[in-house]
């Protein structure tokens, strides 16, 4: 089911067309689950909002992967973050939100 | 005039009696393994053995396992894999990475939702009618790896799950996507052109490219003498989507990433 907010940060500052999106990972072995940014064009992992810390290493070599736990973030253990996650990361004050069309409700 | 043919029956039961009978067994064993093995090696190692019934001439030659589909199958392996169980003890702790951020120690309950959106139809749909035109450009390297004539490699990667299906979001506006939006004016095969003459021309330090590292990425930008594409998104829209002449490139040493036109 699509997510129906967009939340993002800004215009990716590395490629130019991407949006900084928060992605949280989850790490079944601790338990607990970690949020960062994620470029959803040229893959770039920053550690937080602020963009100014990149994550350039992970466990799998040319997958972006979770600053935290190493795993890559395309894996079915992530996923991009809803507003409650947001909050709850203490990222609100620092996203945009778009609310999504769904062409396909409008009748 | 009725021209007398290798199919001819009357012809080919003239050449199996001059055949020994352990012969013809050997062959008729081979033909059954090559039956069963044909699909399975095409889709291992991406090569592009044909059918018996192409031999034949009955049937178009296979064509390598398509991203397209690949694709697919990670998709519906994301959707049909079971969900990360909770664990039952303690509810998992939502944690930044930032170590100034404190961690929060609510319970999180958002976190069993979906994860993958679903892909865009019209794209998929538009990719899949190029598949034929795309792999008479790229030469399948196996384990759905793509090169192209430049040397550029197509891989499994991305949300889409593979990097064709992630560069075919260039071939249409998304309107509602906030900011910029570079969008492609033609089919996947042209993208693919345009993307190696980019390439060839960045990597060769031609006249008016641009190059630059990023912390193990490198960023190629190539200016065309024509319109390549338009410029999509929210703020394409806003101004009244410009035309673009440049391609820019993110790769990962060969490894395409994304390309797109820009400004």
């Amino acid at each position: 089911m699509a997510k129906p907010f967009l939340i993002y940060v800004k215009q990716c500052p590395v490629c130019g067309d991407g949006l900084c999106r928060v992605r949280v990972c989850h790490d079944l072995q601790r338990g607990r689950l970690t949020g960062c940014i994620l470029c959803d064009e040229c893959e770039t992992v920053w550690t937080d909002p602020t963009l100014k810390q990149k994550f350039l290493r992970g466990k799998v070599e040319g997958t972006p992967c979770c600053p935290d736990c190493g795993q890559p973030l395309w894996e079915p253990n992530s996923h991009w973050a809803d507003i409650p996650e947001v909050c709850l990361l203490g990222w609100y004050d620092s996203v945009q939100i778009v609310r999504k069309e769904n062409r396909d409700q409008i009748v | 005039m009725a021209r007398r043919t290798s199919n001819d029956p009357q012809a080919i039961a003239n050449v199996l009696r001059l055949i020994p009978a352990k012969w013809l067994v050997g062959m008729l064993v081979a033909l059954v393994l090559y039956f069963f093995l044909q699909p399975k090696l095409n889709a291992w190692f991406g090569w592009n053995l044909p059918s018996i019934a192409a031999m034949a001439g009955n049937e178009t030659p296979a064509k390598p396992a398509s991203p397209k589909s690949a694709s697919t199958k990670s998709a519906s392996t994301k959707s049909a894999s079971p969900k990360p169980a909770q664990p039952k003890a303690a509810q998992p702790e939502l944690a930044s990475t930032n170590p100034a951020q404190p961690k929060s120690a609510q319970p999180k309950t958002a976190s069993t939702k979906p994860s993958a959106e679903p892909t865009k139809s019209p794209v998929t749909a538009k990719t899949q009618q190029q598949d034929d035109s795309k792999y008479r450009i790229l030469k399948p390297l196996g384990r759905d790896r793509y090169e192209s004539p430049a040397g550029l490699i197509y891989a499994p990667g991305s949300e889409e799950g593979h990097r064709l299906s992630h560069i075919a979001r260039h071939l249409e506006d998304q309107p509602d996507r906030p900011g910029s939006h570079g969008v492609f004016d033609g089919d996947m095969a042209a993208f693919l052109v345009a993307i190696d003459d980019a390439y060839k021309r960045a990597r060769g330090h031609a006249k008016g490219t641009k190059s630059r590292l990023e912390d193990g990425m490198t960023v190629y930008e190539a200016p065309f003498d024509q319109t390549i594409g338009y410029l999509g998104g929210t703020e394409g829209a806003r101004k009244k989507n410009p035309k673009l002449k440049k391609l820019r490139l993110v790769l990962r040493d060969r490894n395409l990433i994304t390309a797109f036109p820009i400004q």
